[in-house]
């Protein structure tokens, strides 16, 4: 093993007053690939974000070729030449794969661009990679795994050491993630590059690991070949998360079905999804980053179309097309991003909770503020949104009252099914509790309650019944009694097989 | 080397991007002109093509200016403003006995100043490019009426016959000036554009502001470089307009922004940014004022040639977003 590129010792960040990485340690060396593993919510992104230069840290020293370093900017880590190529692209989609490549160094005789230069030499550093491009092709028409590669040549045309790779094969097909693991190995057998892979597909590693770290709650966990650990200790070494909090659940009996999806699938992130909703119960939905909950919901309440499958509420199918079809049936969201998705948080909350209820409000079609400010009363009321009165922005609440509003404006009206997506993200304990207390009341009150989170204990904690999803497929079902974190984890991780044939090259146990 | 070099020279002008449009409204504008010279005898008459040819150069040179900006995803709004400055500074120096050749360097040291202003509040300081320049537009035009107290200038006389000469009456080798200085124009600013570094960054900053700026590129500099060109281009046209008159107007290049905006996407320029050539603000700028000119010579009303004009660019831009989508869809499948 090569000299170390990048030493992190003792890193620590906080994001308003919230520790994000806990006296955290890790290294890279030179020819060699080193897996960084983690739950969401791990200080992952965070550590590789400190080390491009994109955050600054709080505490504790990093090495960079040996030699300390100060806070980087990301200009700086790129001329030291640690290189992040990020889960979303960072290329200029109308510009050709050599000037894409060349982008900010490009090079110059006489004030005139040198274009055949650039685009030989880009052929040259394609071929390093034995990629098979036409560097002259223009980067927006080609698929997002060459996008992905020509980020790869873009950042060892900076002659970058420290690759840092997030998610990389997430959109990649089975060949493609071949052809990725050959340059990553090419580039590890080279000798002089450091990568480190960040992934959740567990089944990738055996390919190219030579090392994993695991990191959790912010912590550094351990570090070790990837020969001398299992899939089942990386598994539980990743999960052991301490559930601090109580959840106030409350005990109910499941009664008749009231929803149900059948065999949906919309687009690529949902996939033959089948599961339904019983009176009395609260389902949660767990899975990783990009398993497709979010984009479950969204197919569900009609914001994205639906290639197949069929929805039935109360035993008869209902056709939701738009999210206008699905408030009428009484199938309603409270969506993941309240600001963008949830809220006009420039109106009022008085007109954010009227607004989907104007059909019932309006008299000839004018609004009666009679109705209107009885109905904002009744809601502020009943959900305790704490204010100074309705006639403030909804956007200047703290985000437990903003999701107040996003499921008073629901419950206006007679729901029947409400379907919650990352409730309790970015808010403070007490407002998490009175979310929870809300959804109770939904539960006792015999409407079809479903939550997404990727707080694990909170859906271990808090659901009745537990959807795992990955990939855009249900992978497991558990009652609440029966999930530990490590069966949920192993679900989540359960991708759909994508066959690699890189025969020899299997070092480490695999599952 | 790469396949590059394999290929046809045919294929290796279609493998340049945003040259299929190009194609695509030249045949348009061949369509048109075919279908005025049928209408009307004087439509390819000499003469009328040497004044076509005339008319064509300050939308060629707004067209320039606009589709600058366009391409780094911003929009300038200020440019028929900065025309009508240039024109009522030049002509009110001239008028008051001011050399020419000092009042076109005065006058341009002005326009350049709205150019830099621009850039910084879109820039520098993260305005909205539509509110930025819509501002500098209404002081622009303000300062093009105070400078001669609120009125339009007397005429700016005998010694300006060379000024007047050099922009608009005067011709070399049978072409008017005006024509010449519009062609010199293109020339320089389609090199920078395409063969420059400062000509690639103004794409990347319009293709993908983040990828931009995280690859190295000084988004300031290269944003206020477009706006500069912009009002460089807006301070000749004002010469010319200044040329043609022989006076200084407070309302001439008045609505001239978004005739370089009906230019610039004629010609396959994308308002969204990262895309466009100015060949084909060329042939944009051609169509826009072939469509006036022909209109008239077939005397179609005003009102008509209005219509006419505006369906041009409406269907430009959505044969464009159609084309656009289709791309857009097949990538989504794959």
């Amino acid at each position: 093993m090569g000299e170390y590129l990048a030493e992190c010792e003792h890193v620590d960040k906080s994001f308003f007053g919230v520790k994000v990485l806990d006296d955290v340690s890790f290294d890279v060396r030179a020819g060699e690939v080193v897996a960084l593993l983690g739950e969401n919510g791990a200080g992952k992104s965070t550590l590789v974000k400190i080390l491009s230069g994109v955050y600054a840290r709080d505490g504790g020293t990093l090495k960079v070729f040996g030699a300390p370093v100060g806070n980087l900017t990301p200009r700086e880590a790129q001329n030291l030449g640690i290189s992040i190529i990020h889960q979303e692209l960072n290329l200029c989609s109308h510009l050709t794969v050599a000037e894409n490549i060349f982008l900010g160094r490009e090079t110059v005789k006489n004030g005139v661009l040198a274009k055949r230069e650039m685009s030989s030499r880009a052929a040259g550093i394609l071929k390093r990679l034995n990629l098979d491009m036409d560097p002259d092709a223009i980067v927006g028409s080609l698929s997002v795994s060459k996008q992905q590669l020509v980020e790869i040549a873009k950042a060892l045309s900076t002659n970058a050491r420290i690759l840092i790779m997030d998610e990389p094969t997430s959109a990649l097909t089975a060949k493609e993630i071949e052809d990725l693991f050959v340059i990553i190995r090419k580039l590890r057998d080279e000798g002089d590059c450091g990568i480190v892979y960040i992934s959740h597909r567990l089944d990738e590693l055996k390919h190219i690991a030579d090392r994993v770290v695991i990191m959790r709650d912010g912590r550094f966990i351990t570090s070790a070949e990837f020969g001398a650990v299992t899939m089942d200790e990386i598994i539980s070494h990743m999960v052991g998360r301490e559930i601090k909090e109580k959840f106030p659940r409350v005990p109910g009996k499941r009664g008749k079905k009231i929803f149900e999806v059948k065999n949906l699938s919309a687009g690529k992130m949902v996939k033959d999804v089948s599961f339904d909703l019983y009176e009395g119960e609260i389902v949660g939905i767990s899975g990783l980053m990009g398993a497709g909950r979010t984009e479950l919901t969204r197919a569900i309440f009609g914001i994205d179309p639906k290639d197949s499958g069929h929805i039935y509420l109360e035993g008869s199918e209902i056709s939701i097309r738009r999210p206008s079809d699905a408030i009428s049936h009484g199938v309603v969201l409270a969506p993941e991003d309240r600001k963008k998705d949830g809220l006009c948080t420039r109106l009022s909350v008085r007109e954010n909770i009227s607004l989907p209820n104007l059909d019932s409000l309006c008299d000839g079609g004018f609004v009666n503020r009679g109705k209107e400010k009885l109905m904002v009363y009744d809601t502020i009321r009943n959900l305790a949104i704490r204010l100074s009165g309705p006639e403030i922005n909804a956007g200047s609440l703290s985000g437990g009252n903003q999701q107040k509003v996003v499921v008073g404006k629901w419950l206006a009206r007679n729901s029947k099914v409400v379907i919650f997506d990352e409730p309790t993200r970015g808010i403070d304990v007490a407002a998490k509790v009175e979310i929870y207390n809300l959804m109770n009341d939904l539960k006792k009150n015999g409407i079809g309650v479903m939550f997404v989170s990727s707080e694990m204990p909170e859906v271990m904690g808090f659901a009745d019944r537990i959807i795992v999803m990955c990939d855009g497929r249900i992978t497991g079902e558990f009652m609440s009694g029966e999930a530990t974190q490590n069966k949920i984890l192993e679900k989540a991780t359960q991708f759909e097989a994508k066959e690699l044939s890189l025969g020899g090259a299997e070092r480490g146990k695999a599952v | 080397m790469s396949s590059t070099d394999r290929r046809g020279p045919f294929e290796k002008v279609l493998a340049v991007r945003g040259m299929a449009q190009v194609i695509t409204v030249t045949i348009g504008l061949v369509i048109i002109f075919i279908v005025f010279s049928m209408l009307s005898e004087n439509f390819t008459s000499y003469r009328n093509m040497r004044n076509l040819l005339r008319q064509v150069a300050p939308i060629l040179l707004i067209g320039i200016a606009q589709s600058y900006v366009l391409i780094t995803g911003n929009i300038d709004l200020s440019i028929g403003s900065v025309v009508g400055m240039s024109c009522m500074i030049s002509a009110t120096l001239m008028t008051k006995g001011i050399s020419p050749l000092a009042a076109v360097a005065i006058t341009m040291a002005c326009c350049l100043l709205v150019g830099l202003v621009n850039g910084a509040l879109v820039a520098k300081c993260s305005l909205p490019p539509f509110i930025a320049t819509l501002g500098t537009m209404t002081i622009a035009r303000g300062i093009a009426q105070i400078v001669n107290n609120n009125h339009n200038t007397d005429s700016i006389g005998e010694a300006a016959r060379g000024f007047r000469n050099l922009f608009y009456y005067g011709e070399s080798l049978g072409v008017y000036n005006a024509v010449w200085i519009a062609v010199a124009m293109w020339l320089v600013f389609n090199f920078i554009l395409s063969y420059t570094r400062i000509g690639r960054h103004i794409y990347a900053v319009g293709s993908n502001i983040d990828a931009a700026r995280m690859s190295g590129v000084n988004i300031n500099a290269t944003v206020t470089a477009a706006y500069l060109v912009s009002s460089f281009c807006c301070c000749i046209v004002g010469f010319i307009t200044c040329a043609t008159g022989g006076v200084g107007t407070m309302d001439s290049g008045n609505t001239y922004e978004l005739y370089a905006v009906a230019a610039s996407v004629i010609g396959g320029v994308s308002t969204l940014g990262g895309q466009g050539l100015l060949l084909g603000t060329v042939i944009g700028a051609s169509i826009w004022s072939v469509l006036q000119n022909g209109l008239i010579l077939a005397n179609a009303p005003v009102a008509i040639r209005n219509i006419a004009v505006g369906i041009i660019v409406v269907i430009s831009v959505l044969l464009d977003i159609v084309v656009r989508n289709g791309k857009w869809m097949k990538k989504k499948s794959d």
